[in-house]
């Protein structure tokens, strides 16, 4: 049977069309967490995006209002809750930089460790939860495997798998367990394996590649423009760490490499990604060589931190100690102070007010990925629905840090 | 005027003023314990002790001692100044102090603070102190070590009960003497002594004695430790999350300055705490004044009630409106009761609707009848404002209630509008008399004869509910504050005053305090307060001498 559009001309096949709004979240798998991208698409291109973020605001800076400076953890720990030493460490760094005091040696090092191996975690799942998107589950499985490695030195050493809370004004929490040091040693190589098997399922695979290599590209200029940091930014090709350019704790005795991509598109942000869980390794390597095996964790100041629990019970100064600090807070001096550091996601800023009570007087977070979601309607936009999927599972955003 | 330095800052001082008396009027902090502005000098807890430089040219008084040197591993001998305390030595001219810069004052005050909590027990968490005590404060502003003993404390007698309020515990006590000194020098009645000596020191009562007067809970309140509990506080509430009120005392004429302390959670008031007012009750409040807080709730009149059945305030209001039909035909037969029980707010509310709106003149008094009083604090009249209505109504001066009966017995009026609910005269007499009225409506904020002996009664908000102005009996007005939030149906009395004016058809159309504020004569109402309150939060509390 002949063709009936024989003699028509291409351009006539065109219907004439109206652009089609489509809602893409806030409940959808690929939208992490909770986030709505209401699309308008014509055929399968995006015309307009508008991206709407908000859904999981629990208004946590009002929150830290309430308890005392100590309280804060939990939610600091709920901020990214993909990596939620890092935050501790954040803000214990932050009430620190208000006290005036810096932690001991030991603890600085324990701080290192556990927050690079938080940074594994996090960068473990961004890119698993990627390719799984993308249809390739296999590799989100070997990443998951290795991130239970470290969730089980997590659960050995604080007690808790997910948000651990661990850190403390002052110090940390508990003193690092006897084993740190062994089960570190055993367990970040085979991480660094399981890592590797992963990434080989991917990189040679056509549907993966295709799918992120020149997709949601954007350049180092508008990256800066829009206060990009972390991987999304170095992606384009801009060195900005804060490890590096602004050295906190001791990683300025560290030996890394900052990666940065050429093109900022997703498959720069996957291998930086990729390539960054290898210089964490190193990192903690180097934490554990340096980082000594006796001294105290916490510093010496019963202003700041509490007393040990057998004294609390049994001696009048003990539980004196204990009752002003859990009673009345950490007397943070009054005045002000951004602090900041180099999260899973970028720099993870507090900018903190103490009226000089035991209370928070304001606790202002600046969220990495709230400036990366920012970027994202300009990056899907011309894009069609299915780049929607890799550009914004790159992007890593989450909700609990970016809704503030 | 002369001055003295403390720590490089210059302070002026008057003649015979100690040290410590000089800072604290300068708001400098020297620690104390055994200190108090309102009692003697005792210098015994050392806490106090500063560093008095020697005057130009004279040698510095100083001791010889050994200090241990951990390089040498031995003690080498050494000295130091001779250190004088705050409370006791006396100012001179351009006398020099250390306080806070001395290494050998911090020195010394560690060393006091590791010795009056060297027996101490581990009660903070059963302790009713805990969270104002001076323990905890000085612990971690001077000393923030432990012990080097280790030894087993000395125990001591716990929960003696000393008398109907005051329960000691003898190794909470720091032997600091504050007790003893309130009862001999406030209370005129010395029944507290000390016996013993050293850690084996504890406060005790007169043989054959009960710590009894009517002072009893100020040596709790003077107490910077946990060792004198009020039997009535004791358990009641953690003091951190109680909030403070600066309110007046209710409990006689004297209008003894106060803080109540509530719980906002619950709503209710949980203790009275004197607030030092130098002109009228001092540092102090009698056990009565004290007991009184619990008056804010009990005993209240909380909806409104229509011959003796509880109803809605609209509905009593237009019941109240029915019975005064006829009121205005002749002004005459309108008597009017005011309340020594109530604020000049509510007082002058009436007043105005009595003479602006009713053309009413005959005015009459209710209140508590006379009670005991002392030449300390306590007043005959136990009424708070009487003073003041004499003043709002002075053109027209009230006549006792017993003369009102007497009129009503004579058939003058038919109506009454009233406000409180306490009598001087014997209920029943008066439920007799004014039963015969055609209409009787009172404002009330406890339930009493009055309220049931009135035809109508609309419930009032108690002091404590509601901003107001008391005038004591020496004519001061004073201010006292809002704590708790309103119980049942209560309305501010004022309000429910313009209220029954606007339900009788007249146009008193006062919404807001500052209305009537605005309507009285500018000395009647004292200044609000222009400061926030000070929370009693831990650390503050009970030392209440340097929140005022």
């Amino acid at each position: 049977m002949e063709a009936l559009d024989r003699d028509i001309e291409d351009g006539e096949l065109e219907l004439p069309s109206e652009p089609m709004m489509l809602n893409m979240g806030p409940s959808h798998p690929a939208m992490h967490g909770t986030v709505r991208i209401v699309l308008e698409l014509s055929g399968e291109t995006i015309q307009k995006a508008d991206v709407q973020i908000g859904y999981l605001h629990r208004g946590f800076e009002k929150m830290c209002e309430r308890g005392n400076w100590t309280q804060v953890f939990p939610y600091a720990d709920r901020l990214n809750y993909v990596s939620p030493m890092l935050n501790n460490v954040g803000f214990s760094l932050a009430v620190e930089k208000m006290l005036g005091v810096t932690v001991p040696e030991r603890c600085q090092y324990y701080r290192v460790v556990l927050g690079e191996l938080a940074r594994i975690c996090d960068h473990l799942i961004c890119s698993g939860a990627m390719a799984m998107e993308l249809g390739a589950f296999t590799p989100f499985l070997y990443f998951a495997r290795a991130r239970e490695i470290i969730w089980d030195i997590f659960e050995e050493e604080t007690g808790a798998r997910v948000t651990h809370s661990f850190g403390r004004i002052g110090g940390m929490a508990k003193e690092p367990s006897r084993f740190l040091k062994d089960m570190v040693r055993a367990g970040v190589p085979r991480v660094v394996k399981m890592v590797e098997e992963g990434e080989k399922l991917l990189l040679k695979n056509r549907i993966f590649l295709d799918r992120v290599e020149g997709v949601g590209a954007i350049s180092a200029d508008d990256a800066l423009a829009l206060g990009w940091t972390g991987v999304c930014l170095r992606s384009t090709g801009v060195p900005y760490d804060v490890r590096r350019s602004h050295p906190y704790m001791t990683y300025d005795r560290m030996e890394f490499d900052v990666p940065v991509g050429t093109a900022g598109d997703n498959f720069d942000r996957f291998m930086c990604r990729q390539e960054e869980i290898r210089q964490s390794a190193r990192i903690i390597d180097q934490a554990l060589d340096q980082m000594p095996d006796s001294g105290p964790v916490n510093i010496d100041d019963p202003r700041i931190v509490l007393p040990p629990k057998e004294e609390v019970y049994t001696t009048i100064e003990g539980t004196i100690q204990h009752f002003k600090i859990v009673m009345e807070g950490i007397k943070v001096p009054a005045g002000e102070c951004y602090s900041y550091t180099e999260a899973g996601n970028g720099e993870l800023g507090f900018y903190l007010v103490s009226d000089g009570s035991g209370t928070p007087f304001r606790v202002r977070v600046r969220p990495p990925c709230f400036a990366s979601v920012a970027g994202l309607q300009q990056l899907i936009t011309g894009l069609m629905i299915p780049d929607v999927i890799p550009t914004f599972g790159s992007l890593n955003m989450i909700g609990g840090e970016c809704d503030h | 005027m002369a001055t003295i330095k403390i720590d490089g800052r210059e302070i002026p001082f008057e003649q015979g003023d100690t040290i410590i008396r000089a800072a604290h009027r300068a708001g400098i902090d020297i620690p104390h314990y055994c200190w108090h502005p309102g009692l003697s000098v005792a210098a015994n807890c050392r806490m106090c002790l500063v560093e008095v430089l020697p005057p130009p040219g004279r040698p510095a008084l100083s001791l010889d001692i050994l200090r241990w040197d951990a390089g040498k591993d031995a003690y080498v001998p050494d000295k130091k100044p001779k250190l004088l305390p705050a409370c006791q030595q006396a100012c001179a001219p351009s006398m020099e102090v250390l306080s806070e810069s001395s290494p050998h004052v911090d020195e010394a005050r560690a060393a006091v603070q590791e010795l009056l909590l060297l027996n101490h027990p581990v009660d903070c968490p059963i302790c009713d102190q805990a969270g104002e005590c001076r323990l905890q404060d000085y612990w971690l502003e001077h000393q923030r070590k432990g012990k080097r003993m280790h030894q087993e404390i000395v125990h001591k007698p716990k929960g003696v009960v000393f008398g109907p309020t005051i329960v000691y515990d003898a190794e909470r006590c720091i032997v600091c003497t504050r007790c003893v000194r309130v009862t001999a020098e406030l209370a005129k009645d010395p029944v507290l002594s000390i016996r013993e000596r050293g850690n084996l020191g504890e406060v005790t009562v007169s043989p054959g004695r009960q710590l009894d007067n009517d002072y009893t809970l100020m040596t709790e309140h003077v107490c910077p430790v946990g060792a004198l509990t009020s039997s009535d506080f004791r358990f009641k509430a953690r003091v951190w999350f109680l909030r403070s009120a600066r309110t007046i005392c209710q409990g006689c004429a004297t209008g003894c300055n106060a803080f109540l302390d509530y719980d906002p959670r619950d709503n209710k008031p949980y203790r009275h705490r004197p607030r030092e007012n130098l002109a009228v009750n001092k540092y102090w409040m009698c056990d009565d004044g004290m007991l009184s807080y619990g008056r804010a709730v009990e005993g209240r009149l909380l909806s409104a009630l229509v011959g003796g059945d509880e109803a809605g305030i609209d509905d009593a209001l237009a019941a109240a409106k029915d019975q005064l039909k006829g009121h205005g035909n002749d002004p005459s037969k309108v008597a009017i009761v005011l309340s020594a029980q109530h604020s000049n707010e509510d007082n002058f509310a009436l007043v105005t609707l009595a003479k602006t709106f009713l053309g009413a003149g005959d005015f009459y008094l209710s209140g508590r009848p006379l009670g005991r009083g002392d030449d300390i604090l306590m007043s005959e009249d136990k009424n708070p404002n009487t003073r003041g209505v004499m003043q709002i109504a002075s053109t027209t001066p009230p006549r006792p209630i017993a003369e009102l009966l007497e009129a009503v017995d004579a058939g003058e009026y038919q109506y009454v509008i009233a406000l409180g609910s306490e009598l001087e005269v014997d209920g029943a007499q008066a439920h007799q008399a004014l039963s015969k009225l055609k209409g009787v409506v009172t404002i009330a904020a406890h339930d009493g004869s009055l309220a049931r002996a009135a035809h109508i009664a609309l419930p009032a908000c108690s002091w404590a509910e509601v901003d107001g102005t008391y005038v004591n009996r020496q004519g001061i007005a004073q201010q006292s504050e809002r704590a708790l939030r309103p119980r049942g149906d209560s309305r501010p009395g004022w309000e429910l005053v313009a209220r029954l004016a606007r339900a009788l058809g007249y146009a008193m159309d006062w919404k807001k305090l500052a209305d009537v504020h605005r309507a009285m004569a500018p000395e009647a109402s004292a200044r609000a307060f222009s400061e926030p309150p000070p929370a009693p939060g831990p650390g503050k509390g009970q030392n209440a001498e340097h929140s005022a």
